[in-house]
């Protein structure tokens, strides 16, 4: 015991400490960054024409297919985001919207009728202007 | 007693559907009412979207819109119309008029041009030549005269687009037949264009205002009761052709797609047509350029407005900017004093 308390006290601060530390640090911050975002949405609704397709977590990776009137739409659920990945539709809107992560944000297909609108507590509106 | 039943046991009696209908999505909430009570009046207002929708269709040829506008391409023979259909047209022509012509329903042979008279829009060719005809052509609403339900244009080159009036229209209707069907607390979303009818629960309803370039709102606020806010944006309807955006709307001058400007949002204040405000009053402000967009708002009475750029600048009313709670964080708005 006494070794081990002279080995400490006697012990300087090495280059391989302040590496592991910095490491430590931006691991912090990363995880930080990544996970700790108060309006991050827990839950995905999914709709097919006027009926809710399902609703989902957002803490899977899943691919999903929907049919719609054009054809089936992939939709791909990753790392608590959610985006349209391929539409029938011409227009491809859909899928130019890119990766949706936070509650309230919304993506929808009008030609295939599909729309995607992540749920989460602290949604901050009841319906969306556009 | 029955919302109290409700509450206790831990969910909130709103009853929300959505639905496609006028070509778009609709978006209904009801608080406060039994889950029957609020689809019968979800039922009702459908149903009355669906008339509308073939009542006014821009494109399909048995709409009695374009039953009235094949007669107005052949001749000028008065053609007997729905007083309903003739009411939206006196009032069409009102505003188009108050817009010094920028709100111009009678530019569907322009529109078409565009190929914005579809279900989707993939680009077009541009063809200069058909685009410049129908501008020289100078359809305009005062071309139409109305009287006793009878209609005839004095213009074969007007052809009647309600597409920037009939959610507004429909919005209206709307709130009118919930009211009559005795729900006290309503939220309808056409299309983006919402109207309220009283209020969420103990606190008013709130909506969210897209922003034009991301898939995320970037601003809310709060819709009292008898409010209608709309959008006109350029993110909607649009297509890309050489690395250009051309959006849906027109400038009625140019007859070309108003370049500019990203989105104007209006708020209205309760009135008899505040739906129809919402819809139509965005598209003069969005349509004149930036010197003239103030000046615009006022022609239609517009107090309460936000304008996002060509370049995402923001300009904001003050009424409109002390109602707004910006999601967005440190917005740089330039406000202008009412």
């Amino acid at each position: 015991m006494k070794a081990l308390f002279n080995h400490l006290k006697f012990s300087r601060i090495l280059i391989g400490d302040w590496i592991l530390f910095f490491a430590a640090l931006l691991l912090v911050i990363f995880l930080f960054k990544t996970y700790w975002h108060v309006e991050s949405a827990t839950k995905l609704q999914i709709r097919q024409g006027d009926k809710i397709y399902s609703t989902l977590s957002l803490n899977q990776s899943r691919t999903l297919l929907i049919h719609g009137p054009l054809g089936d739409t992939k939709i791909s659920i990753q790392n608590g985001q959610v985006r349209f990945v391929s539409s029938p539709c011409r227009n491809q809107y859909c899928v130019h919207q890119g990766w949706l992560r936070h509650s309230g944000q919304v993506a929808i297909c009008l030609p295939n009728q599909i729309s995607l609108e992540l749920l989460g507590a602290d949604k901050p509106f009841d319906s969306l202007n556009y | 007693m029955l919302a109290i039943l409700l509450m206790s046991c831990g969910r909130e009696p709103l009853v929300q559907t959505q639905s496609y209908v006028f070509g778009t999505l609709v978006d209904i909430s009801i608080y406060g009412e039994s889950d029957a009570k609020a689809h019968q009046a979800i039922n009702h207002v459908l149903e009355n979207f669906q008339q509308l929708h073939h009542q006014l269709h821009a494109w399909k040829p048995d709409s009695e819109l374009s039953q009235l506008n094949q007669s107005f391409a052949v001749g000028n023979t008065p053609v007997k119309v729905t007083p309903e259909l003739s009411k939206m047209l006196i009032e069409a022509s009102e505003l188009s008029r108050q817009s010094d012509g920028l709100f111009n329903p009678a530019l569907g042979h322009l529109i078409n041009a565009w190929g914005f008279q579809r279900d989707e829009f993939t680009p077009v060719e541009i063809n200069d030549a058909d685009i410049q005809k129908w501008v020289k052509a100078q359809p305009v609403m005062s071309d139409i005269v109305i009287k006793n339900e009878m209609v005839y244009s004095r213009n074969p080159a007007v052809k009647l687009d309600l597409g920037g009036y009939a959610k507004g229209y429909a919005l209206d209707q709307a709130a009118k037949i919930l009211r009559d069907q005795d729900i006290k607390n309503a939220l309808v979303n056409i299309g983006g264009n919402i109207i309220a009818v009283g209020k969420h629960g103990d606190k008013p309803w709130r909506v969210g205002i897209h922003h034009p370039r991301l898939a995320k709102p970037m601003a809310t606020l709060e819709l009292l009761d008898g409010w209608a806010v709309g959008t006109s944006g350029d993110y909607q309807r649009y297509f890309e052709l050489n690395g250009r955006r051309y959006c849906h709307i027109l400038d009625p001058h140019a007859g070309y797609p108003a370049q500019g400007t990203q989105a104007v949002t209006v708020l209205i204040p309760p009135g008899k047509n505040a739906g129809v405000m919402s819809d139509v009053a965005s598209k003069p402000i969005f349509i004149s350029g930036e010197n003239a967009k103030a000046e615009a708002a006022k022609k239609m009475n517009v107090a309460f407005y936000l304008i996002v750029s060509a370049q995402g600048k923001l300009t904001a009313s003050e009424g409109m900017s002390k109602r707004l709670n910006w999601l967005i964080k440190n917005p740089d708005v330039k406000v202008l004093p009412d």
